[in-house]
């Protein structure tokens, strides 16, 4: 089992977007971030998903992840909404009526549009995890001078939901053995939560102080220059479409700005 | 290489110290044990000893603590690490949670010292091959037992080099396996005397065996200093909470009904146990005989 299983999206695979420096995949991210934002009319953000992030997808052979997890994430914004925006939109056209509610022409394109923005931003932030290392994109960042603490701020954001259910199953179980009733009606198991909420909060916080004295042990607040077992390959062809994507980005800006998009 | 003079440390909100007027002196190369009743204040002085406190937790301190050439109370953490290592009891919350691997957790602290990445590597690969992770390099440090992430603690911590090692009720969360794992690697490490090692333990079979001087704690103080011959049979710890080992408890019972003389030296070894009890047979079979 992969040692990234259960801490980070990322899966291993040997394409060239796997080889791709972090740095290079981060500011394609921050591109769509962008773009997501600035692009107008409903449609063009979805054109940008399917142009650059369908075929990296493909390069990177985790499309048909991408595709199923963007799915998944997307899909209760769309529907919810498709429901409000459409339904609820004050004036506009009314383009089919359900009873008496009706649904309105702007409140479908807005919904559309917003939805666009959502696949492409989710899209590109799971391109980057299914294809880069947690660690390397770290130490990528550190070597150009982010400060560790937030590096690994990023790094263990990543890793607090499994703990964080493997910390509350042994509490539930430790519970249980002493007699909580945690199955039943909806409420009862809703009641069996409540105490659960205390100690997993306080074992969480006495984790969290050992985890910092562990960091500190390592050297890890030392200021000054560090190494990385890890060899990041960069290139400058990569620095280039680095510099490429923000060019882009600013080209994008003024064109919206100057309206001539 | 450790010089504590008087140290007096009360934690934020406490009543009483948690050190009282503490004075040590440990060498380079000695493998000192630290028992104590819990609350004695044992893991108090692991922090005292690598900088924790009071850098990390604050509160009240009087007195001098020197490790390795340093004082560390006004030395910051940072440059501590690589000279005063700490292991602690939970082997799961000493993963870093930074690197995926074995081998790049141990890397890790070499890499926060900025240690060229040639040397990086065999020093890595020398580390786990001492504590016995050769085969574990390329797993996931999530995926490995007890044992065996103490170990990976030890080498994450040892690999630094440090002249120090301190190491807080290492195996208190570890099963038998495990515990003798960690000992294993601690008289490995001990034998070379490179490293001074300073070992908290309730585990005093293990300590009798291992250990070169023995502190007994109580209360913040010291109240028993000595070889652990001396020291673990000493009669009057127990009042401390204090407990002994098996063999001195077996002895006990035997002068207790009068098969042993009162003042004979008690046993804290197996082997020692050994010696006592057969002695102890060779009378009786004198007496049988007689």
């Amino acid at each position: 089992m992969s040692s990234y299983a259960a801490f980070s999206l990322y899966v291993a695979r040997e394409s060239g977007l796997h080889r791709l420096h972090p740095l290079t995949k981060l500011a394609l991210t921050g591109f769509c971030l962008f773009a997501s934002l600035v692009l107008p009319g409903a449609w063009a953000t979805y054109a940008a998903f399917g142009v650059i992030l369908l075929p990296l997808a493909a390069w990177g052979q985790v499309l048909p992840l991408l595709l199923r997890a963007a799915w998944r994430t997307v899909l209760p914004f769309a529907l919810s909404l498709f429901l409000i925006q459409g339904f609820f939109w004050t004036g506009g056209t009314p383009v089919l009526a359900l009873g008496p509610l009706s649904l309105k022409r702007e409140g479908v394109l807005f919904a559309i549009q917003s939805t666009g923005r959502i696949l492409l931003i989710v899209s590109s932030f799971l391109l980057l995890s299914l294809s880069t290392r947690p660690d390397a994109l770290m130490i990528a960042l550190s070597q150009r001078g982010v400060p560790t603490g937030i590096a690994y701020i990023i790094l263990a954001t990543i890793q607090i939901v499994p703990r964080f259910q493997a910390k509350a199953a042994t509490i539930l179980d430790a519970q249980r053995s002493r007699g909580l009733e945690t199955e039943g009606h909806l409420r009862q198991r809703f009641r069996a939560l409540l105490p659960l909420i205390k100690p997993l909060v306080l074992g969480s916080i006495v984790d969290i102080e050992e985890r910092a004295i562990a960091l500190e042990a390592r050297a890890f607040s030392r200021r000054g220059p560090k190494t990385s077992l890890l060899v990041l390959v960069d290139s400058p062809a990569q620095a280039a479409v680095r510099w490429l994507l923000l060019l882009a980005a600013l080209a994008l800006l003024a064109a919206r700005l100057f309206r001539a998009i | 290489m450790i010089h504590i003079e008087n140290l007096t440390y009360t934690y934020p909100r406490a009543p009483r110290p948690a050190l009282d007027h503490i004075s040590l002196d440990i060498p380079q190369g000695q493998f000192c044990a630290v028992i104590g009743a819990n609350g004695a204040g044992k893991t108090t002085l692991c922090y005292a000893l690598t900088g924790f406190i009071p850098n990390f937790y604050r509160g009240k301190l009087e007195g001098r603590v020197q490790v390795a050439g340093r004082d560390v109370l006004t030395t910051p953490l940072s440059e501590l690490a690589g000279e005063i290592g700490l292991v602690f009891d939970n082997p799961f919350n000493q993963i870093t949670g930074a690197r995926f691997s074995v081998r790049e957790e141990v890397a890790f602290g070499l890499e926060n010292l900025g240690v060229p990445r040639e040397e990086m590597l065999a020093r890595v690969e020398e580390v786990l091959a001492r504590t016995g992770l050769a085969e574990l390099a390329e797993r996931s440090p999530f995926t490995l037992s007890g044992g065996q992430q103490q170990r990976l603690a030890i080498a994450s911590v040892l690999v630094m080099r440090p002249q120090v090692l301190v190491l807080d009720e290492p195996t208190s969360q570890l099963d038998p396996v495990g515990t003798k794992e960690v000992f294993s690697v601690l008289r490995d490490l001990a034998a070379t005397r490179e490293t001074t090692i300073v070992l908290t333990e309730h585990k005093l079979e293990w300590v009798a065996v291992f250990a070169d001087r023995v502190i007994a704690l109580a209360e913040g103080r010291i109240v028993a200093d000595g070889p652990p011959h001396q020291v673990l049979a000493a009669p009057d710890l127990e009042r401390y909470g204090i407990g002994q080992t098996r063999y001195t408890q077996a002895a006990r019972h035997a002068q207790a009904r009068g098969l042993a003389a009162p003042d004979k030296p008690l046993p804290v070894t197996l082997e020692q146990a050994v010696a006592f009890f057969t002695s102890l047979m060779s009378v009786a079979e004198g007496d049988v005989m007689r």
